[in-house]
């Protein structure tokens, strides 16, 4: 009967004022710590702040509590109760990670989030009653999802934010205050809890007022006539009436992970060990979003000042974090950051995969995930440069090409048949040309071998060509001129020369240098 | 209920229409073709033939020879048929060999060749062992010209490829200038060294002889086709223009000193 009275009061006040639900992390700060250093979870950790002998505690874990440590003690205070105890100063990258990580949590319900700091979120969670028709189920998916990113979450749900507030800090979490019971939710709590002004405080407790439902039970216009506005609008917020709305936040464009690190990094592994870590916890974010990482920023803090940034563009969106990983490792091995590094964020630039079509009748089209996780493997592991499309290039130079990212279009919807073909000859470019020692007669070539060619400034590993021998038939020359007004013009005069041991190549004399090279093999 | 035999069933499929007929089929058959592999063209005539129409999809196929054999114009025949039908198609290619044009002038569509140009042969099998399991219906491992030893890759990291490439349906090919997939390949063809062909002096086309040197299906009756390859038309065609072109050159220079000679023994 009173669920029934209930039911009905809700149904009337949720035409006034929208339902809010309120996420909060306890002890915030040592959350967002023990977020990014999991291993310090079953610990006695403790957060500081302050330095040398002003440093004091700030939060501790569970296990440094039962021990008796407490916020504001000394370091050497807690030392003394804990001998073997871990101090960590509070760290501003990991809760800014944490607080969006919790922003994103709100998210997934709801697209009007209020961001309020310091792992507190407000959403509105009007129109949700289909989805979720108890609003505790809402509350407990709500958890889940923190717990899922690491943050132990409390959730309170009421029509106004400062009850929605205070019911997520009571135990027994979630807690739900009926529509229009705001004020009678209230009540019985102490006015500490509106967090009100010293000085309305010490005004109330001299008119002897303990309790909010004290103070909602005075008349509203003797109390706004003594102590004004911000008395006005206490009382207010005491009869549940809450008159600060929801400020949903605007989404930031990418998503970040970092931290502060207590001592400086001089090698790369066990940098790549934390960062794998933060980008293990971006990857599931982007993974809520249903997004993926199509540019990784990464910023790293130095020592003693100055700051590294680089970016790694991907040609596919991807949450594999190994590829992530390997390109940040690519990227730091190829360009090390020149000095000790003490704090680091990544960044990860969303964008939406693209989906694939089924076909029926034409040929199957490559999963879009599945290629945009290969590409970057790929590309991670070949390094940049080095794969992509092909795309012809104008111009004269056989060796000439051109890369673009591969992005096939969408398969016909119909196979095609291939185009009769008859067999064309095909060269196998030399990429650079291969030096060849020649011999001449009658300015014909008569006889070559290939010299020792200087390997190439990228490191490619294109194996040296062995090749020496009498040529039976030469066909030539074809001149090839380009690039006259270019620092580097080519002038050559190009052969075509089988030789007498076997082999067929395309063979050119540089009439600038005076040179004679390879650059295909008929094949 | 017994069976009818299908000598009982013979008069009724010889009475139907002929359209009808050709498309019934035994559940024997059935499986049979359920079975049949589906083949990748390459678009030249002997070598679909041999292989009883084209790469087999799901399959390694092995194709040796030294330089000038003729193995990189059937891969990128293999390719361009690839492409033309709609496929994806990977090129792993560490020897840097792939030239763009050439395989566009030869039809491929470019736009649905990922190209790869990996440093060293470790890298090559990596990158074509993750081709494989993306679903790309063909993927060319061209090892380039210089000898590759079988124990530098080692037989497991063949027959991986070869499991992948089952698995997900590719024709996987692999160009070499000698054996190197030992027992992994199930198709091995070789190609004899080359005949050089030219038209007066300029080049026209080179024909080899592809063997077939080892296969797993028994239906395969051919072992050899001549694999004849000729210069692109264009090509040719503006080979012959540039020739005519030099001759003419050279021709005015020499009329150009027998007439100063002439000159310079008129004045003397």
């Amino acid at each position: 009967m009173e669920r029934t009275a209930g039911a009905e009061q809700q149904k009337n006040s949720s035409l006034m004022a929208p339902r809010l639900a309120c996420l909060v992390v306890p002890l915030f700060p040592l959350a967002a710590r023990l977020r990014s250093e999991p291993a310090l979870k079953d610990e006695a950790v403790v957060l500081c702040e302050g330095n040398g002998t002003a440093a004091h505690v700030v939060a501790a874990t569970r296990k440094a509590r039962k021990a008796g440590i407490r916020p504001g003690f000394t370091l050497p205070q807690a030392r003394a109760l804990v001998p073997d105890l871990l101090a960590r100063a509070r760290d501003t990258e990991s809760e800014r990670a944490a607080q969006e990580a919790l922003l994103d949590v709100a998210g997934t319900v709801s697209p009007r989030v209020e961001d309020a700091g310091d792992g507190v979120v407000y959403l509105d969670v009007d129109g949700l009653e289909r989805l979720f028709p108890d609003e505790r189920d809402l509350g407990l998916a709500l958890i889940a999802a923190a717990k899922r990113e690491s943050l132990p979450a409390r959730c309170g749900l009421a029509s106004s934010k400062l009850a929605a507030r205070v019911a997520a800090t009571l135990p027994s979490s979630p807690v739900t205050v009926l529509a229009g019971g705001e004020a009678a939710f209230l009540a019985p709590l102490p006015l500490a809890k509106l967090d009100p002004e010293a000085e309305i405080v010490e005004t109330l407790a001299r008119w002897g007022l303990a309790s909010v439902g004290d103070l909602a039970k005075l008349p509203a216009a003797d109390v706004a006539s003594r102590l004004g506005a911000r008395g006005h609008a206490l009382h207010e917020t005491a009869r549940g009436r809450d008159p600060r709305p929801l400020v949903p936040r605007r989404p930031p464009p990418g998503f970040t992970e970092g931290m502060e690190l207590d001592w400086p990094l001089v090698t790369l592994e066990p940098f790549l060990a934390l960062a794998e870590g933060a980008l293990t916890r971006l990857a599931r974010r982007l993974e809520a979003e249903a997004v993926g990482c199509a540019r990784l920023d990464v910023s790293l803090t130095l020592e003693p000042e100055g700051c590294d940034t680089r970016s790694f563009e991907l040609p596919a969106p991807t949450r594999d974090v190994k590829t992530l990983l390997t390109l940040v490792r690519l990227g730091l091995e190829g360009r090390p950051p020149g000095a000790a590094v003490t704090g680091f964020s990544l960044t990860a630039q969303p964008d939406t995969p693209r989906k694939g079509q089924l076909t029926l009748f034409g040929p199957a089209e490559i999963s879009p995930d599945r290629l945009a996780t290969a590409l970057a493997k790929l590309f991670a592991l070949l390094g940049p440069g080095r794969v992509g499309a092909p795309r012809a290039v104008d111009g004269y130079r056989p060796e000439r090409f051109a890369l673009v990212p591969f992005a096939p279009p969408p398969p016909p919807a119909t196979r095609k048949t291939p185009r009769t073909g008859r067999g064309l000859l095909s060269v196998r470019v030399l990429r650079p040309p291969v030096p060849l020692e020649m011999l001449l007669e009658g300015g014909r070539p008569t006889s070559l071998r290939a010299l020792a060619s200087t390997p190439p400034a990228d490191g490619g590993g294109r194996p040296a060509l062995d090749v020496a021998g009498a040529v039976r038939v030469a066909s030539g020359p074809w001149r090839l001129e380009e690039g006259w007004w270019q620092e580097a013009p080519a002038f050559r005069a190009y052969w075509d020369v089988e030789l007498s041991g076997g082999g067929l190549y395309r063979i050119f004399h540089d009439e600038a240098g005076g040179e004679w090279f390879a650059d295909g093999v008929y094949d | 209920m017994s069976a009818l035999p299908l000598s009982a069933l013979l008069p009724v499929l010889q009475d139907l229409p002929q359209g009808i007929a050709a498309r019934l089929t035994t559940a024997a058959g059935l499986s049979r073709e359920r079975l049949a592999p589906e083949f990748l063209p390459t678009r030249i005539e002997g070598l679909d033939r041999l292989l009883g129409g084209g790469l087999p999809r799901g399959t390694l196929v092995e194709m040796s020879g030294r330089a000038s054999s003729g193995r990189f114009s059937v891969a990128l025949s293999a390719l361009a048929a690839a492409t033309q039908t709609g496929e994806a198609a990977a090129l792993v290619d560490p020897g840097d060999h792939f030239d763009p044009q050439g395989a566009a002038a030869a039809g491929a569509e470019l736009s649905r060749v990922l190209w790869l140009r990996p440093r060293g042969l470790k890298m090559a099998l990596a990158a074509a062992e993750t081709v494989l399991a993306t679903g790309f219906a063909l993927v060319i491992l061209d090892l380039g010209l210089a000898r590759v030893f079988r124990q530098s890759a080692g037989d497991a990291v063949w027959l991986r490829l070869a499991r992948r490439a089952r698995f997900h349906d590719a024709a996987l090919l692999v160009l070499a200038p000698t054996r190197v997939t030992g027992t992994a390949a199930r198709i091995v063809l070789a190609a004899d060294a080359a005949r050089v062909g030219w038209d007066r002096s300029l080049l026209d086309g080179l024909s080899s002889r592809l063997v077939l040197e080892k296969t797993r299906d028994a239906n395969m009756k051919e072992k050899t086709s001549l694999l004849n390859l000729s210069l692109l038309e264009a090509v040719q065609a503006g080979k012959k223009e540039r020739k005519i072109c030099l001759e003419r050159e050279e021709k005015e220079k020499e009329n150009a000193v027998a007439f100063s000679g002439h000159l310079s023994a008129f004045g003397r």
